[in-house]
């Protein structure tokens, strides 16, 4: 059982794929070790390439694998992307005038000093004046404004206001792929797999392929998508269903172009809820990519693609609403019990897939390929104490995303539909989001009452969506330390003035994006 | 309207540019851009860093006169105190413009001066005259006119050495801290200078590609040229009085 972990095979095309493969790649610095990755890719299936949004995390991803990041917006059709926008979510226009407009923004940059002082109960008594966002961040106002988070003078991946990418998944995977052939010597072969065969410790010893063979390895990455090749077909892992928590299974997605080349491109993920489900506007540099995401228990895939077209009339008139070809894509909303078993893990949609609310697909992928380049296993035996951290850490993210997703449904006041009734039905909110919801009517989400030590999301995330959905506690002993009190005073003066002076030199994305082809950002 | 015109010596006959040095003229920069050929004059004087020009992100190399903006510790009473004056600032009013003019029967793109009327320096009642009496250029203008070519070049032989240095990795970023003699602490961030641990590691090849192209001799020259620190600290204490 001391047999050292060297060869390294990846099933699976796409993003997921090529992902892990250029992680680990750079980590483990294939060029002067004797590790070796092989990615076998299908010529038959087509990635489904989901998950147009990023967070901040790729920049350093990117960074990492050695991916310029003038190179990765001129052939990504990329866009910056600041956070969240939802709009419509809370389902009642609120006596409190900041609400007027049923619309809040969760940005990617956390509150002013947050590792230090807590600003939500300072900023409970402005809440008539200022939405949250808007007075602990300069993010908010920036987005709104349509403003870029950078200067061309700004080197690339650093950031002036915190950034992640809105990106054409299948032309990415093409980056990526091309990243790890040229520059970081995966080995790429192109070949259907017929078997699956075991050792007599029952763990993977080599996969069959139409063409080329058997392909041995010493670790296996299932990236097969909903196939689920390794851990689901071939290992049967139990797959965890979400259904009852998350309603929506199917989506339906359009291209849509813009009306004119050079029109504004969106700060944010646009996010506006629908009776069933709610629709993501995401803004490319050449399109939009727009997409339904619903209950099919709620309503008919015909009913929501007519809601769409509805949407997109608001832009595009309805001659050109109505032309545009969709594409309807089903899933189960879930993940496996375990994700890592014997010498085989799952990464990407073979480990699970729920709705895209938070942009969490793409995240997750990075911390999993990160983990596993940065924990690699030296041998077989450390493997298993690998594997156990590794499905422990991915079980508690898939809890966190599921819980952090359904917060969104459950501060919702919506009543136009069923499907809003059961969303706050009790029986379908996790367990652990009961126990927070019950706690935040006596205390302010803050540091302490993450469980998880490396939480996906941060508490700062909880207090944007549910103070950006209105949720006001009635019982919360007001503190009245002076001092802390006055730092919170001189947060929120300092963040108006840097949300003024930001403001003021921003330019808008497109006029951003168009100079970064032309000129390019400079490394320093 | 145009303000931009090419300067010729009907319209410019009686055109006049004041000489003084000062804010009302313009003068009141803290730094200007420069290039490779005039860096030893200029760095006599002023320090030469590189900062990115903000509409493009490019790199250019600047020669610094002042701590913030509007600030430029070398005019005063009319006067600019040092003899040389980078010529990107001193070129004031004049401008580089490309004519198409045929030459035997050929299309040929040419540059020739244009001037900026609007510019405060212009005038018809005092300064330097453009023309003598009967129209011949006058020494003021030929002067210019040969300025603006030099400048031209250096403009074109800047885009070589910049990128260079990119490429080369042979700048840094740098935040210059200065303190005065009341104590009092100024940052000025947005500044580059060359990397001279990537310089003191360069190969053969490329030291001796950068002294061919005379940029070996430039990146010394800027280096040498920060000593000049001092003496914009001295000049703005004395402002100040300190």
């Amino acid at each position: 059982m001391k047999t050292e972990i060297k060869r390294i095979v990846i099933v699976g095309g796409g993003t997921a794929g090529w992902l892990t493969a250029c992680v680990l790649a750079a980590e483990l610095d294939l060029i002067n070790s004797d590790f070796s990755i092989t990615l076998v890719e299908s010529s038959d299936i087509n990635p489904i390439g989901v998950g147009e949004g990023t967070w901040p995390t790729m920049r350093g991803t990117l960074k990492k694998i050695g991916i310029s990041e003038n190179e990765f917006i001129s052939t990504c059709d990329a866009s910056f992307k600041q956070g969240s926008q939802f709009i419509n979510w809370q389902g009642q226009t609120a006596t409190n005038p900041v609400y007027a407009q049923d619309s809040y923004i969760h940005p990617f940059t956390l509150p002013q000093d947050f590792q230090n002082i807590n600003l939500a109960p300072h900023w409970q008594e402005y809440s008539e004046q200022v939405n949250f966002a808007d007075a602990v961040s300069s993010q908010s106002v920036l987005s709104k404004l349509g403003k870029a988070p950078k200067l061309i003078t700004t080197p690339e991946y650093s950031f002036i206001s915190n950034y992640g990418y809105h990106l054409d998944a299948g032309k990415f995977s093409g980056l990526l792929k091309k990243q790890a052939k040229d520059k970081l010597n995966v080995n790429h072969i192109i070949d259907n797999v017929i078997a699956v065969n075991n050792d007599k410790n029952a763990d993977i010893s080599d996969i069959e392929t139409e063409k080329n063979g058997k392909i041995a390895g010493d670790l296996f990455v299932d990236c097969t998508g909903f196939a689920s090749l390794l851990i689901g077909k071939h290992y049967n892992i139990d797959f965890i269903s979400k259904q009852h928590q998350l309603f929506n299974n199917t989506a339906i997605a359009i291209q849509a172009p813009y009306n004119d080349p050079n029109d504004d491109i969106a700060s944010c993920t646009l996010s506006t809820a629908q009776s069933n489900g709610w629709i993501w506007d995401i803004g490319l540099q050449s399109r939009r990519g727009v997409g339904h995401v619903f209950s099919s228990e709620h309503t008919s895939t015909e009913k929501a693609e007519q809601q769409l077209r509805q949407y997109l009339t608001a832009t595009l008139g309805l001659k050109k609403a109505e032309e545009l070809t969709s594409r309807t894509i089903k899933f189960n909303p879930g993940h496996r019990k375990k994700f890592w078993h014997n010498n085989c893990l799952a990464i990407g949609m073979s480990a699970g897939f729920i709705e895209p609310l938070e942009a969490s697909a793409l995240a997750l992928i990075e911390q999993s390929a990160m983990f596993l380049a940065e924990q690699f296993p030296k041998n077989r035996s450390t493997m298993k104490i690998i594997a156990k951290r590794y499905n422990q850490t991915t079980s508690q993210h898939w809890t966190q995303i599921i819980e952090f997703l359904k917060l969104h449904y459950v501060l919702s006041k919506r009543t136009d539909s069923q499907y809003w009734f059961d969303n706050v039905a009790t029986e379908s909110i996790p367990e652990s989001l009961i126990e927070n919801l019950e706690l935040w009517q006596h205390q302010y989400p803050y540091h302490a009452d993450q469980v998880a030590r490396n939480p996906l999301f941060p508490a700062a995330s909880y207090q944007y969506v549910m103070f950006g959905m209105g949720f006001k506690s009635s019982s919360i002993t007001k503190r009245n330390n002076k001092i802390i009190q006055q730092k919170a005073q001189q947060l929120f003066k300092e963040n108006i003035q840097r949300t003024q002076q930001q403001a003021a030199v921003l330019t808008s994305n497109r006029e951003l994006l168009n100079k970064v082809k032309k000129f390019g950002f400079a490394k320093i | 309207m145009a303000t931009q015109k090419l300067v010729n010596n009907i319209d410019h006959k009686d055109t006049k540019i004041i000489t003084e040095r000062s804010a009302t003229y313009g003068d009141d920069i803290w730094f200007t851009q420069t290039f490779p050929a005039e860096f030893r004059s200029v760095q006599a004087y002023y320090p030469i860093f590189f900062t990115k020009d903000e509409n493009t992100g490019k790199f250019l190399p600047v020669a610094l006169f002042g701590f913030e903006q509007n600030e430029n510790l070398f005019i005063n009473d009319g006067l600019w105190h040092v003899p040389y004056i980078p010529l990107m600032h001193a070129r004031a009013p004049f401008l580089i413009g490309k004519q198409t003019l045929l030459e035997d029967g050929v299309e040929k793109l040419q540059r020739v001066l244009f001037i900026d009327e609007n510019h405060p320096r212009v005038n018809t009642e005092q300064g330097a005259p453009l023309f003598l009496e009967f129209g011949a250029n006058a020494p003021y203008l030929e002067n210019m006119a040969n300025m603006m070519e030099t400048l031209h070049h250096g403009m074109q032989d800047n885009d070589v050495f910049i990128g260079r240095l990119v490429e080369l990795e042979l700048l840094e970023s740098f935040t210059l801290d200065v303190e005065l003699n009341d104590k009092s602490k100024h940052q000025m961030l947005g500044f580059y200078t060359i990397n001279e641990d990537k310089l003191a590691e360069l190969s053969d090849d490329d030291v001796a590609q950068l002294h061919k192209d005379g940029h070996l001799q430039a990146i010394y020259m800027a280096i040498a040229s920060q000593s000049n620190v001092t003496r914009l600290l001295l000049l703005k204490n004395a402002a100040l009085g300190l």
